[in-house]
C-alpha cells in the first residue's frame, strides 16, 4: 500500500495527461499497443455524444430549437465539436439537475443557455461556447 | 451518532419519496421487477471498532463472496489513523487486490435494490452530517422492505438495521450517491451496463490482476457481443501474459467481427511484429492508419524473431491503393 501511495501522484499525473490528450484527439500518432482502458474511454465519449445527439429528436427539444431559430444541424454540429471534457461537463450538469425534472427539460434549458451565451457573448457558463463577435 | 439523528430529523421534514418501481426504468422488462421485500442472509456482520467502518464494511463485502478476511486484516490496507477513516480509492484498490471486480453503480436507488434482489450486497458511502461538516460513513445494504419504506443496512455497530429510505437517500446524496458492488470477475452485476463494466474490468487489467481481468472480459464479450472492448481486452491480457500467439489470434477474431476497429488493427500489427510476421504486421499497421489516420501512422512496427507459425491476418475493409 505504501508503494501504491508513493506512486499515486505519478499515476494521477499520467491519468491527467491521458485525459487531457485523450485518445482520438492526440495529434501524435500512437506507436504502441492501445490499452483496453483507452479504448473503453474513447467509446464512452462516443456513446455520450450519441446520447446527446439522439436527444435532439425529442419533439420538445425540436420545438424549443425552432422557437430560438436554430436548426437541428447547427446544434448537431456543436455537439460534434465538443471535447471529452466538455461532454463530461454536460453530463455532470444533467446528473446534478434536480430529480423529477425530465432529461428533456434539462436539455432544453441547457440549449437555451448554450445558445444565448453563444449569441450574446454575455456569460461564460460553458467553457466550450465559442463567443462570436 | 448525533449526526445520524439530525439527518433523520432533517429527513423527517421532507416529503415521502416514492419507492422505485419497474416503470421508473421504462418498460417493466424481465429483471426490472423488484420484489417487495428481500434480505440477504449470507452477508456476515462485523461490528465496527471506533471510526473503522471502512475495514468492517469491506470485510463484510469480501466475506459475502466467499473470501476469508477480517476487519483487523484489512485495517492496515484501508484505514488512515490520521484521518480516522478510509478512502474510497483504497477500499476499491484493496478489493481489486483480492481479485474482485468493483463495479460502481449509477447512483440510482433502483440499481441498489436491483443488485440486492440479485443477491449482491451493495457497499455505500454516506455523509451522516452536513456538507460543510461531513461525517463520512461506509455501510452495506443487505436488504430492503418496500412496505416499511426502508433499506436494511449493516452499519456501524448495528446489524441488519432498517433505515428509512428518506434518511438513506439524504445521507447517500451528500456522499455523491457512491455505491459499488464487489463481485468475482466471472459474475455480472445485475445493473451492469457494457462500457462501465468494461472500464471496471480494465481497472483489474491495469492493476496487474490479469487472470481476473481475463475472466471479466470473457463475461463481457459473452453478454455484450456487440462490444469490441471485451475481445480487445482478452487480446491485451494474453499479450501482457507473454502469450503473443494467443493475443494475435484474439485480435484477429476481434477484427473478423469488427473489421473497422483501428485499435485492434494497431495491436494486431504490434503483436505480429513480435511474432516475426513482418509482412502481415506491415499490412495490419497500414489498415490501422487507413481507418484512423489521425491516430495511427502507417510505419510498420518493429519486427523481432522469425515467423515460426501462421500469422493471422483478417481482411482489411479499406483496400490498399
Amino acid at each position: 500500500m505504501e508503494v501504491f501511495r508513493k506512486y499515486l501522484g505519478k499515476i494521477s499525473l499520467f491519468m491527467a495527461l491521458f485525459m487531457a490528450l485523450g485518445p482520438g484527439w492526440s495529434p501524435v500518432a500512437q506507436a504502441a499497443m492501445v490499452s483496453t482502458g483507452d479504448m473503453v474511454a474513447a467509446q464512452q465519449v462516443q456513446f455520450d455524444r450519441q446520447q446527446l445527439i439522439s436527444a435532439l429528436d425529442h419533439p420538445e427539444v425540436q420545438a424549443k430549437m425552432a422557437e430560438l431559430g436554430v436548426t437541428d444541424e447547427q446544434v448537431r454540429e456543436r455537439i460534434k465539436q465538443l471535447t471529452p471534457q466538455e461532454l463530461e461537463q454536460f453530463e455532470q450538469q444533467l446528473a446534478e439537475a434536480p430529480a423529477g425534472q425530465g432529461v428533456v427539460g434539462v436539455l432544453v434549458l441547457l440549449f437555451v443557455v448554450f445558445i444565448i451565451t453563444d449569441m450574446l457573448c454575455a456569460t461564460n457558463v460553458f467553457s466550450f461556447v465559442n463567443c462570436v463577435q | 451518532m448525533a449526526g445520524l439523528w439530525l439527518a433523520m430529523l432533517v429527513a423527517g421534514c421532507t416529503t415521502t419519496t416514492a419507492w422505485p418501481t419497474a416503470t421508473d426504468q421504462g418498460s417493466p422488462a424481465v429483471g426490472n421487477v423488484l420484489p417487495a421485500y428481500h434480505r440477504l442472509e449470507t452477508v456476515p456482520f462485523f461490528s465496527q471498532q471506533r471510526y473503522q467502518c471502512g475495514p468492517a464494511s469491506l470485510a463484510m463485502m469480501l466475506n459475502s463472496q466467499g473470501l476469508e478476511t477480517t476487519p483487523g486484516q484489512l485495517k492496515q490496507r484501508v484505514y488512515l489513523p490520521g484521518r480516522k477513516g478510509s478512502l474510497q480509492v483504497e477500499i476499491v484498490a484493496t478489493a481489486r487486490a483480492h481479485d474482485m471486480l468493483v463495479y460502481p453503480l449509477d447512483g440510482k436507488l433502483h440499481s441498489v435494490l436491483k443488485e440486492v434482489a440479485a443477491g449482491h450486497p451493495v457497499l455505500v458511502m454516506q455523509n451522516l452530517a452536513f456538507n460543510w461538516w461531513p461525517q463520512w460513513h461506509f455501510a452495506v445494504v443487505v436488504g430492503f422492505d418496500a412496505s416499511a419504506h426502508a433499506l436494511i443496512l449493516h452499519s456501524g455497530t448495528d446489524q441488519a438495521s432498517p433505515t428509512p429510505v428518506n434518511t438513506f437517500l439524504n445521507t447517500w446524496a451528500r456522499a455523491d450517491n457512491w455505491a459499488v458492488v464487489i463481485l468475482p470477475p466471472d459474475e455480472l452485476p445485475a445493473s451492469a451496463r457494457p462500457l462501465p463494466y468494461l472500464s471496471a474490468a480494465s481497472d483489474l487489467e491495469s492493476s496487474g490482476r490479469l487472470e481476473a481481468a481475463m475472466d471479466a472480459y470473457r463475461v463481457a464479450a459473452g453478454r455484450w457481443p456487440d462490444q469490441p472492448a471485451g475481445l480487445l481486452g482478452q487480446g491485451n491480457v494474453a499479450y501482457a501474459m507473454g502469450d503473443r500467439a494467443g493475443a494475435a489470434d484474439t485480435f484477429a477474431r476481434l477484427l473478423r467481427r469488427f473489421p473497422r476497429q483501428a485499435d485492434g488493427w494497431n495491436n494486431l500489427a504490434h503483436t505480429l511484429g513480435q511474432l516475426g510476421c513482418a509482412w502481415q504486421a506491415g499490412e495490419a499497421q497500414r489498415c490501422a492508419a487507413a481507418l484512423s489516420p489521425q491516430r495511427f501512422a502507417a510505419t510498420p512496427p518493429e519486427v523481432s524473431g522469425q515467423a515460426s507459425r501462421l500469422c493471422p491476418l483478417p481482411v482489411c475493409p479499406v483496400p490498399a491503393r
